[in-house]
């Protein structure tokens, strides 16, 4: 869906490129998120492929189209990609109503198609449009600036969205319910999604793929298991830090490990100590821990379908973190 | 009553001292609103030629940094220069003389700071993410330039409107001494003839003029800001 | 415009001096008095005591910067008659604004905290002020003060039509005879007198400011 080949961006009055030859490929309907320090480099790739900024070389594709086509007017491109910052540089002498209608106006659709979508998409990040729709941008609260932000970014359908660090002005709690509440949104939505994110937790979190950037160099890309499984090199490890472990047991799914032909006994039974196919790996061990036992009881939705041991876990983060 | 009539009398020469400028007023109503009128034509001449060149200068240096400095550099100089003088150095450049132009010219030069200075400022005050925003959604410059700077200056640029316009119903009575028949003249003249009434009814005219202006401009401020921006400007 | 260069010095060297003298005092003395009128009051109003008049205070300060400059002169003329005290009534009042507003604003730009960790220290409000709040609004007052002497170097010119000579008169005998050498020579000694007196306030500014807050 989205290629970069051979990018380098320099820019003017330095002679230390921000982005050094990095080629990668995000496929249709996947969150990749650009993680690393600030300054490596991660913003600067998002602006060129909305053509914010150009790259002084190399050349960047969406849909198979080169972007930097003379025919191609930028301002018509980057009204088909959703765009969130986060600044999210609301306008503020214009209502949430007005700033979430803002490109369908510039697309020019019909009046009467602009308001129910206002409505739908406000619904859909989760404010109500009765009570926000009216409001100015600074009577809303952090939280609530960056839903609107993302309303705006898809009010259009566009098929792809770049997301700068979208929640990153809020505290972690929020951040926290934002994240799965957009997850949830891009189950049903299946866009093409470049984040970027200073927080491996975050990328870890959100990403189908992970593409790990350091001074303006690709230092490593794969999925969240591959790279926490496989880290490149020593900045990786860095990168994602002591809780290596816990991280890959977040990522694994109960269901790939469950003992399906183990019996579940009575202990487990009288202490209630069950978690749900669904639940990551690390939920088993806490419950463990809570309720005093070795071995929880796994269910599908309601049907009890086997367990998970103290020792299945030491096996898997065995088998995971290997010889890293 | 006689005590009554003592008062009457007190009261009657106190109106007599103070107040002889309303008589006056009265009696030369003709007069009033002749220069009323002119000092009005001339006040919205300088301020139509202001509007246009001024508000085109502040945006264009907005866009182009390097005449910032230069421009405001000008705008100081001219602004220290005594209103006397201006209007003086107009009237003996031979095309001009003494007339409406020289005063115009004067009073436009001298729009040129407050006016200029708050387009810059306001254009300015627009935040880095509100212009990213609006370039990320697709917004040409022109679309940037007149949905999002113009619109969240316009308060600043609307203030300068009105300081530059109170100021220059101010200054503009200076021009009486280069030959305009406006409010400044009664002030002129009342110092020549040593008439107070007449020198207090030019002051308290003008003054009640711009001080109206100044409130009605106010209230016309507070109005065209959008909710939006008018609780940011009252935290800041 | 016909310039001639020897009437323009003889304006410059002759007839200007004595003027320039008068002038300096049209602005230094409402400066001086518009200082000692405003400064007080401006920290009065940042008392908790008086802080709830403020508003009202400015109100009427911005007020009478609103009224013209000509219209302000003129009014003390028929009370005070001929001569240097209407001028001076006159620029005392229009020198005032610039020096209480920024003389407001440098104090409550004083950080809450340095406050705070006055008071923690156990200064009184009295010694606060003194060496914490006002030596810290320092920068803020005399770009005030400076304000003030610019627009009253300039505003003074109108001082010489009730009889208070000064600069002006050198300008007005210009119009009069339409001599642009005279406007000229007038106007640069004016120019004169407040880049000099800008200037001497920026060495006091100098020495008046803690070394810290020097750009």
């Amino acid at each position: 869906m989205i290629v970069l080949d051979k990018v380098d961006k320099v820019f003017p009055g330095s002679n230390i490129p921000a982005v050094k030859q990095v080629s990668f490929q995000v496929d249709e309907g996947n969150i990749c998120v650009f993680v690393g320090p600030s300054g490596c480099g991660k913003t600067t790739i998002l602006r060129m492929i909305n053509r914010l900024i150009e790259p002084t070389s190399g050349d960047i594709y969406i849909k198979g189209k080169k972007v930097s086509d003379k025919g191609l007017n930028p301002d018509h491109l980057r009204r088909e990609i959703g765009y969130v910052i986060q600044q999210i540089g609301l306008l503020p002498h214009r209502t949430v109503e007005q700033n979430v209608a803002l490109v369908p106006y510039l697309l020019k659709w019909p009046e009467e198609n602009i308001k129910p979508r206002v409505r739908e998409l406000l619904d859909m990040v989760g404010l109500d449009p009765d009570e926000v729709a009216q409001k100015y941008p600074f009577q809303l609260s952090g939280g609530m600036m960056q839903r609107v932000g993302v309303a705006r970014a898809l009010a259009a359908d566009p098929p792809i969205m770049l997301m700068d660090e979208p929640f990153g002005a809020v505290d972690p709690i929020v951040r926290g319910r934002l994240q799965d509440e957009f997850l949830r949104l891009q189950k049903e939505m299946k866009k093409t999604i470049c984040f970027v994110t200073h927080d491996i937790n975050e990328a870890i979190k959100m990403g189908d793929h992970i593409v790990i950037m350091n001074k303006g160099e690709l230092v490593q890309h794969g999925t969240p298991m591959e790279i926490l499984s496989e880290p490149a090199n020593s900045f990786v490890k860095d990168l994602i830090g002591t809780e290596r472990e816990i991280k890959l047991l977040e990522l694994t799914k109960s269901g790939e490990i469950v003992n399906k032909k183990a019996e579940i006994p009575e202990t487990v039974r009288q202490k209630d100590c069950f978690i749900s196919v669904i639940d990551p790996v690390q939920r088993a061990l806490e419950t463990m821990m809570k309720k005093d036992s070795d071995l929880v009881g796994v269910r599908d939705k309601d049907q009890e379908i086997g367990t998970i041991s103290w020792n299945d876990i030491k096996k898997l983060i065995n088998k995971l973190s290997g010889d890293a | 009553m006689i005590f009554a009539s003592s008062i009457l009398q007190w009261a009657g020469n106190i109106y007599e001292k103070y107040f002889g400028f309303v008589d006056f007023i009265i009696r030369r109503s003709e007069r009033v609103v002749e220069y009323t009128a002119n000092h009005f034509s001339l006040v919205i001449t300088v301020m139509f030629f202001s509007l246009i060149l001024w508000i085109s200068v502040g945006l264009l240096i907005s866009r182009y940094e390097k005449l910032a400095n230069t421009a405001f550099g000008i705008g100081n100089i001219l602004f220290v220069i005594p209103s006397i003088s201006l209007f003086g150095i107009f009237i003996t450049i031979p095309m001009l003389g003494l007339g409406r132009t020289s005063a115009a010219l004067a009073l436009i030069l001298y729009a040129m700071m407050p006016m200029v200075r708050n387009v810059y400022r306001g254009i300015k005050s627009v935040e880095w993410p509100i212009i990213e925003a609006g370039r990320g959604m697709g917004m040409s410059p022109k679309q940037i330039l007149f949905q999002i700077q113009i619109p969240i200056a316009w308060p600043i640029i609307f203030a300068g409107i009105r300081v530059t316009t109170v100021m220059i119903t101010g200054i503009a009575t200076v021009a009486t001494f280069i030959g305009e028949r406006n409010l400044g003249r009664f002030i002129h003249h009342g110092i020549a003839r040593e008439s107070a009434d007449m020198i207090i009814a030019g002051a308290v005219l003008v003054s009640v003029i711009a001080i109206l202006l100044d409130y009605i401009l106010g209230k016309v401020e507070y109005k065209i800001t959008s909710p939006g921006l008018r609780k940011e400007q009252e935290q800041s | 415009m016909d310039f001639e260069m020897e009437r323009f010095i003889s304006a410059l060297i002759d007839r200007s001096p004595p003027h320039a003298l008068v002038h300096l005092q049209l602005v230094l003395i409402p400066v001086i008095v518009a200082f000692l009128i405003a400064f007080p009051v401006a920290v009065l109003l940042t008392r908790r005591r008086f802080m709830r008049y403020t508003d009202r205070v400015m109100t009427f300060f911005n007020m009478g910067q609103t009224i013209p400059p000509l219209a302000i002169i003129a009014v003390f003329f028929p009370f005070l008659g001929l001569g240097m005290e209407p001028a001076l009534f006159a620029l005392t009042i229009y020198a005032l604004l610039p020096i209480a507003r920024n003389t407001l604003a440098g104090l409550k730009g004083v950080p809450q905290e340095v406050k705070e960790a006055a008071r923690g220290i156990g200064m009184s409000e009295w010694e606060m002020l003194m060496r914490v709040e006002i030596p810290l609004s320092m920068p803020v007052v005399m770009a005030g003060i400076k304000i003030s002497v610019v627009l009253t170097s300039g505003t003074a010119a109108l001082g010489a039509l009730v009889g208070a000579g000064g600069m002006g008169a050198v300008i007005f005998a210009g119009i009069d005879f339409f001599r642009a050498e005279l406007i000229i020579a007038g106007t640069l000694v004016i120019g004169a007198i407040a880049i000099v007196l800008d200037r001497i306030l920026s060495v006091i500014d100098n020495k008046l400011t803690p070394p810290h807050m020097k750009m």
